[in-house]
């Protein structure tokens, strides 16, 4: 045993000693026999000649030996390692190419498909998720992700195939004040069943009781364990104490669990309070006040989705029955109707990714097929030395395995690689969410954090992703790489070695397979082109849209008041501010107004025009209101158009005047809206009203949408619970964050001060997720190109060194070197143009996919179309020059020699 | 008269090795030749199994090499016999023995 063992070491560790001395004593052996038979009257060429047939050849001999040897296995395996990284380090520019172009594929695959998993396709963190629906309806004047709260009532105790329907209601932002300094937190109203329904347990205390959740329950609040453990220290005796909520005491009954997600990844309720819908199903008069319930359900066990929807139908046709006029008109053609949970919740961040999975899938098989045709002409390149090494008497099955290896290593080089990118990427989008942090500093992290939104917390690299890439790329790389070596196990010796020194090229079928990978290359690779053109001209559009107002020097805060407060208090706060803003030393203008731009957090109302009696519900005409201090538009620097702006005089005592904006003018009143009238509902009531002025319009709702049409009202004359701040600074804008927050704080320890923010990063950050998304498909796109240039050069380097004896006689008959260079391009030209083609037709039809992102573009739009054509044409043009260009550069004399 | 080496048992060529080098020293050809001897000419060892049987059995630990001069003059690899390898053919001859001896005796009965 110890013998084996020491055997095995020495053969491992002493391969060269041990391998010099086989050699030499084969050699003694067979002179010894030589000399045995030259003594037995041969002549020494016969006897050496038959000493050599007995042996069936000395290399034989040694393999038989090697094979026999202990660890025989584990250090042919080293050899064929060490042979396999001496062959790739022989050809870098093949080597790294290889394992770059898989490295880049695997990476970017693995991250995007990665982020794809856990934000669509993982289940979601509830026990039996699946049987989670959420239920919704469409009626002829929207689609709703809610019941109305009576219909709510009335499915609870209705629908059979549920074994329960919970419910939620956003009861927006709210103060909490108390122990700290006072913050601003999302209030999420629960039915006493949700929890339960999510099968999700409290971590102290317990969740609302059945009773709570009626109208008029009791003041109980369940905390986040964020909440808990930020503002409430994880104090572990908060049962039963109380907070101060929106300037109430609530007594906290429960805390949730750390891992809990609310089902709803664009809400991260801090705290939930009892959902307080009335009892009373009953819509039989118009004289109700309407909530909106957002209604998850969890199906009965042996219920299906059909049997589900089925119930819904009934349901809806039932309810009608028992409706007022108003409401049965309301309802008219509606459709209650029930999905997956799953589905619901990744609806808006699904098309965006799903595309950017679509481009990264395009690339990783541009990169497989690049490879695989780097193999190919590899393997052809190398098939002669395959073949002569089996003539000497190399095991064939050692030479598949050799080649096996050699790719294994190049493979393994390549995945380790591509699992760095995708860990470093997938870091990236983990760490641009961590709570607490507003911007994490870094501008990558910062630009992925949009896309992903608060799941991406939840994003990791999946092993099982890693693992079919890396596998993907492992066959790939094999099954074109092993080509040479069966190839060589069944070729003619001789007609082989004869046609490589001629220099005949390779087969006619690994030809056209080449020329197919490389179409297809180049094909996909002006699709994304096309799709990153679109993309770009998208972006560019938006960019050049006016916003409406100068992000530059402007600090924006938000602030809201409890919405029990009496407005005049809010209004005599408002009055407080001003003046305290007013004099910070760097500001020039300082305005309030209820909305920001680009923040959409505006009201809308409905109107009537003239003295008409307002049209009918659903078909009024509405605005969205904004109230503003006078010197709002001195702040923003939106530009008044006609008429006046607000002064002091317009107060609460004066008539009522409005400012609109350019859309309203232009929508309700031909553009001609200064001094004509009109009322505004508000609460039931038609309050008239008077347009004194037109401004430019200002993009409250993003860059992308429309301008919907705007109402500016004096905040002296209806003051709004917003009370935003707005500065127009001399100095560095977000410098006066902290004396902007100290004046407020004086005025009311209890107001807090959210969301503060230069208009210059509110504008950057409605944008984040446009520009990402092009960033990654430009960068996809370009990845795409160069591969497919790498692609081309490859190919046609490897069909210039087939033929540098055809060129050599072509010179030598008296072509002209320009003559060489056109033959060799004119053999690239037909694919690059097929690949041209597919690669149009293919954008003509995919760029649908693009469609929802697309600004002022169509999808057929030529200028990307051409555009990406002609960038990879051209790529593909100097991929194919470079090797053309060495092929007229051949010398006819060395060539013709070396033949 | 040569017998095809498919039908020399794998112990059979240890065992006539092991026999062949007795307490000498030999090198490669040397240990052929001793065979054919000792056996009348009815196996010829061949490289292609001689050689890969020294080199197992030398791992083994049943043989010890070492490089010497050969009788004309030539650098040659010699093998001799360890402890070891003395006692293994003690082990194989027993083998031998009972396995030939039930063969024999089967070929017999009728």
């Amino acid at each position: 045993m110890w013998s084996h063992m020491r055997s095995t070491l020495r053969n491992l560790l002493h391969t060269q000693k041990v391998e010099s001395d086989l050699d030499d004593e084969i050699a003694s052996y067979v002179a010894t026999a030589t000399d045995e038979k030259i003594a037995a009257g041969l002549a020494p060429e016969e006897a050496r000649r038959r000493v050599l047939a007995e042996c069936g050849g000395t290399e034989h001999v040694k393999q038989a030996v090697r094979n026999g040897r202990a660890g025989a296995l584990a250090e042919s395996l080293l050899q064929d390692i060490r042979f396999g990284v001496r062959q790739l380090r022989r050809n870098p520019a093949f080597a790294w190419t290889a394992i770059i172009t898989l490295a880049l594929g695997i990476g970017a695959t693995t991250a995007i498909f990665s982020a794809v998993y856990a934000l669509l396709l993982r289940p979601l963190p509830y026990p039996g998720s699946d049987r989670l629906m959420l239920i919704y309806q469409h009626t002829k004047y929207d689609a709703m992700s809610s019941l109305i709260g009576q219909d709510f009532v009335a499915a609870q105790s209705t629908l059979r195939s549920f074994e329960s329907v919970a419910g939620y209601t956003n009861n927006g932002d709210q103060n909490l004040t108390g122990a700290g300094a006072p913050m601003r937190v999302l209030v999420i109203g629960v039915t006493a069943n949700f929890f339960p329904t999510l099968r999700v347990p409290p971590a102290l205390g317990r969740f609302f009781l059945s009773g709570e959740d009626g109208k008029d329950g009791p003041a109980v609040v369940i905390l986040s364990h964020r909440l808990w453990q930020s503002r409430l220290n994880s104090d572990p005796a908060i049962i039963g104490r109380t907070i101060t909520l929106a300037g109430k005491a609530q007594t906290v009954v429960g805390v949730l669990p750390a891992h809990f997600i609310f089902p709803d990844s664009a809400a991260e309720p801090d705290l939930y309070v009892p959902a307080g819908i009335d009892a009373d199903a009953s819509l039989g008069t118009t004289n109700v006040s309407i909530s909106l319930v957002q209604t998850i359900a969890r199906l009965r066990d042996g219920a299906t989705l059909p049997q589900a929807q089925a119930d819904l139908k009934l349901f809806a046709d039932t309810r009608v029955k028992g409706y007022a006029p108003f409401f049965v008109n309301w309802a008219e053609g509606r459709q209650i109707l029930a999905q997956p949970l799953q589905r619901y919740l990744a609806g808006d961040d699904r098309e965006p990714l799903l595309i950017l999975l679509a481009c990264v899938a395009v690339v990783l098989l541009i990169a497989y097929a690049n490879v695989a045709n780097l193999q190919l002409a590899r393997s052809v390149t190398r098939e002669p030395e395959m073949v002569l090494r089996g003539a000497l008497g190399a095991d064939r099955l050692r030479l598949i395995r050799q080649s096996l290896v050699e790719n294994l290593t190049l493979s393994a080089i390549a995945s380790v690689l591509g699992l760095a990118i995708a860990a470093a990427v997938t870091w990236l989008i983990h760490h641009s969410s961590m709570p607490g942090q507003l911007s994490s500093g870094s501008p990558v992290a910062d630009l992925l954090q949009a896309p992903f939104g608060k799941l991406s917390a939840a994003v990791e690299v999946n092993g099982w992703v890693l693992a079919f890439t890396a596998g993907l790329a492992l066959l790939t790389t094999i099954l074109f790489g092993l080509a040479p070596a069966i190839g060589s196990s069944r070729s003619d010796l001789s007609t082989t070695l004869q046609g490589a020194a001629r220099g005949v090229s390779s087969g006619r079928q690994q030809r056209r397979l080449r020329s197919v990978l490389l179409v297809s290359e180049i094909g996909l690779a002006v699709m994304l082109l096309t799709g990153a053109g679109l993309l770009i001209r998208s972006f560019t559009h938006v960019l050049q849209n006016d916003t409406g107002f100068d992000p530059r020097q402007c600090l924006t805060a938000r602030m809201q008041r409890n919405l029990s407060e009496e407005l005049e208090k809010t209004r005599a706060f408002a009055h407080q501010l001003l003046p305290q803003v007013q004099v910070l030393p760097g500001v020039k203008v300082a305005a309030i107004g209820s909305a920001l731009p680009l923040e959409d957090n505006g009201w809308n109302r409905t109107l009537a025009f003239g003295d008409r009696s307002p049209l009918p519900v659903g078909q009024r005409p509405g605005a969205y209101i904004i109230s503003i201090s006078p010197e709002y538009f001195a702040v923003t620097g939106t530009r008044l158009l006609q008429g006046r702006t607000f002064t002091y005089q317009d107060n609460a005592a004066a008539v009522s005047v409005a400012i609109v904006n350019q859309a309203f003018a232009h929508k309700y009143l031909n553009g001609d809206a200064l001094g004509k009238q009109f009322r505004i509902n508000i609460n039931g009531q038609f309050i008239p009203n008077t347009a004194v002025g037109i401004v430019q319009d200002v993009r409250y709702d993003g860059l992308e949408t429309d301008v919907r049409p705007v109402i500016y009202l004096p905040f002296d004359q209806a003051p709004y619970r917003e009370v935003n701040i707005l500065l127009r600074t001399s100095v560095e804008p977000a410098s006066l964050t902290a004396a902007m927050r100290k004046a407020a704080i004086n005025i009311d320890p209890t107001q807090p001060l959210f969301d503060v923010a230069t208009m210059e990063s509110r504008l950057s950050q409605s944008l984040a997720q446009r520009r990402l998304i092009m960033l990654l498909i430009v960068s996809f796109a370009s990845l795409a190109m160069v591969l497919a240039g790498i692609g081309v050069y490859g190919v046609f380097t490897y069909w210039v060194s087939q033929r540098r004896k055809e060129m050599a006689i072509r010179l030598a008959l008296g072509a002209s070197r320009p003559e060489l260079l056109r033959l060799t391009v004119s053999q690239a030209m037909p694919l690059i143009l097929a690949g041209g083609v597919i690669g149009i037709a293919g954008g003509w039809f995919l760029n649908h996919l693009l469609a929802s992102m697309l600004v002022a573009v169509k999808v057929h739009d030529p200028v990307s179309l051409s555009l990406a054509w002609a960038l990879m044409t051209l790529i593909a043009l100097v991929g194919s020059c470079v090797p053309a260009r060495s092929a007229a550069r051949t010398n006819v004399i060395s060539v013709l020699h070396s033949e | 008269m040569e017998r095809n080496q498919a039908n020399l048992l794998q112990g059979t060529l240890d065992l006539l090795i092991l026999k062949a080098i007795g307490d000498g020293e030999f090198h490669g050809l040397g240990i052929a030749r001793r065979v054919e001897q000792i056996t009348g000419g009815t196996f010829t060892v061949r490289p292609g199994s001689l050689f890969p049987a020294l080199h197992r059995m030398e791992e083994a630990g049943w043989l010890k090499s070492f490089w010497g001069e050969s009788e004309n003059n030539r650098r040659a690899k010699y093998y001799q016999r360890t402890k070891a390898g003395e006692h293994q053919l003690g082990v194989e001859t027993e083998q031998w023995t009972t396995i030939s001896r039930a063969i024999g005796r089967a070929l017999k009965t009728t």
